[in-house]
């Protein structure tokens, strides 16, 4: 499966996976040109966070091999898809409990900024393409690799 | 090989999930009491009419389809006869196996209060009959008093709630949710939930209930000399691991089924996950306890090592709520950091750096790195950054194959 790579020492904070994540996942896929950033519902799974000396950080989901926010979920909303690799949030299950919120090691998740009810949770941007965030990343910071992780 | 697995909760399908992937010729047979599995962290949603049973499951049907996995369902075991790896169902049948995991959960633990007993209006909230039930009376009931403010108890109040009766709740500690929150925190969920017209009693306790000659409790009688007339009430204080099938003098016993960190009990080819082992009761040690189990059972040494269970998410009432590690300093020796807004409330308590515990109210986005970093009580360089802008940045490590670890702050 292909895991999204970071090198974070070539990120300087330029947010573009950030909003090109929001732009693709609002309710009516967008560009960046197009997002309406004063729209609540346009919210990003990935994040950039300052470390102690101020250094842009990118922190993505894993789609881990053990992940934790499936171990915690209650509902069946979060599973690992034994072929994909990818770990795919159903918002239909979600009991919006925020166990996989309290779980996730990396702090990766988060709840919509309107509602609070659904999950902010990566998909890869569907299975076969390239993510939207990677795409969009002027850098190269974040790239894909092959992992056999399953 | 045949696996044969004791309930159908977090632990058993947890561990019948994963036996399938191991793509052996195994034979896996699952008997539960319950007839479809179902999240009872989600009753509450079938007390309101928000779910029923099939909503509120957490299992996809197609584990099912494999020929593998058979499901004995709607038996309770009345026995275990480990000598002859023989379980025996209440139908008098027997389930041979070669390897058994005991994964059968904990019941509802009634406070031995008089009066309680042989009631008709009296519930507990442990499984799907209880909510149905509930959701019975409280179709005709108007007033409802529930024991106990802890997680089910509110959970059992925010159904009633939603459902239009007038609901009294009733706590022993100072304040609801005490194991979990402090003061402020809870003030909260009861301000809301004082605004839906719940009455909350804290420090008080139950003396007695009275029913009339029907079998209806129609009073409370608190120890403050408050009598609380209701027509259903709910009793929420804990549960007990159900270990009444195991043979006296079989397995060695603690809590519930003692077991070792490979879940193994103390009879050879015996398992035990999940609330039964009384190790914790939580969903997520459950799961991984049942995994667990099943890669002890097919012989790959594997061991648990996740027994931090101090770590709550509460969503009720429309306020969200994470708790990890203490929610109050136990002296001063301690620092009890707040941030806190009209709508938000953050508090952290630590020492030397090290984080003993957090409570996040109204804002727990990208919190979950906070339960990695009190469970291992790593060191937070607390004179560099404010603790409140802590992110798992601060700790960023990844390895060749794009996972995250963790580096440690010197």
């Amino acid at each position: 499966m292909k895991r999204i790579m970071i090198n974070k020492d070539l990120c300087y904070g330029c947010l573009s996976c950030s909003l090109a994540c929001m732009a693709e996942h609002g309710k009516e896929k967008t560009t960046l040109y197009h997002l309406d950033l004063e729209n609540k519902e346009n919210s990003s799974r990935n994040f950039i966070a300052l470390d102690s000396n101020n250094k842009p950080v990118p922190i993505f989901c894993r789609h881990c091999d053990e992940p934790e926010c499936v171990d915690a979920c209650i509902s069946g909303a979060m599973t690992k898809d034994k072929n994909t690799g990818l770990v795919t949030y159903n918002q239909e299950k979600c009991a919006s409990c925020y166990m996989c919120i309290m779980s996730c090691p990396y702090g990766v998740l988060k709840a919509d900024d309107s509602a609070r009810k659904i999950i902010m949770k990566c998909d890869f941007c569907g299975e076969n393409s390239m993510p939207k965030c990677v795409e969009s990343c002027p850098n190269q910071a974040i790239y894909l690799i092959e992992v056999n992780a399953i | 090989m045949k696996y044969v697995i004791i309930g159908a909760g977090a632990a058993g399908i947890s561990a019948a999930k994963t036996l399938l992937d191991f793509d052996e010729k195994n034979q896996i047979v699952l008997i539960s009491e319950d007839e479809k599995a179902y999240s009872r962290c989600m009753l509450h949603f079938v007390i309101a009419g928000k779910r029923d049973i099939d909503t509120i499951s957490f299992v996809d049907e197609k584990l099912f389809d494999s020929d593998r996995i058979s499901w004995i369902s709607g038996k309770k075991v009345t026995e275990l006869i480990f000598v002859e790896r023989e379980v025996v169902l209440e139908d008098k049948s027997h389930v041979s196996y070669d390897k058994l995991l005991i994964a059968a959960g904990a019941n509802a633990v009634i406070p031995p209060i008089k009066g309680m007993e042989h009631s008709k209006n009296v519930f507990v909230l442990r499984n799907i009959g209880d909510a149905n039930a509930i959701r019975e009376v409280a179709s005709f009931a108007k007033r409802a008093v529930i024991i106990g403010a802890g997680l089910v108890g509110l959970d059992a109040a925010s159904a009633l709630l939603s459902l239009g009766l007038e609901v009294t709740v009733v706590e022993m500690a100072d304040r609801i949710l005490s194991l979990q929150l402090d003061s402020y925190s809870a003030s909260q969920y009861q301000r809301v939930m004082e605004d839906m017209g719940a009455v909350i009693y804290t420090g008080v306790s139950v003396v007695e209930v009275k029913q009339n000659r029907n079998g209806f409790v129609e009073t409370v009688h608190l120890n403050n000399g408050a009598v609380l007339e209701c027509d259903l009430v709910v009793t929420a204080a804990g549960v007990r691991p159900n270990t009444i099938f195991i043979p006296d003098n079989s397995l060695e016993m603690n809590r519930g089924i003692q077991v070792n960190d490979c879940m193994q009990t103390s009879i050879p080819d015996v398992f035990a996950a999940g609330d039964v082992t009384g190790i914790t009761g939580i969903w997520p040690a459950a799961t991984k306890q049942g995994k667990i189990a099943a890669y002890n059972m097919a012989g790959k040494d594997e061991h648990f090592d996740d027994y931090f269970s101090a770590k709550n998410a509460i969503h009720l009432f429309g306020i969200g709520t994470v708790a990890i590690g203490m929610p109050v300093a136990p002296d001063n020796s301690y620092v009890e950091a707040v941030w806190k807004n009209d709508a938000v409330y953050k508090k952290i308590i630590y020492k030397d750096g090290i984080v003993y515990g957090i409570i996040l109210q109204n804002d727990v986005s990208r919190s979950g790195f906070w339960t990695r970093v009190i469970k291992e009580k790593w060191k937070i360089n607390t004179s560099v950054k404010n603790i409140f802008d802590v992110t798992y940045a601060d700790f960023f490590c990844i390895n060749e194959e794009g996972e995250y670890t963790f580096r440690q702050q010197p």
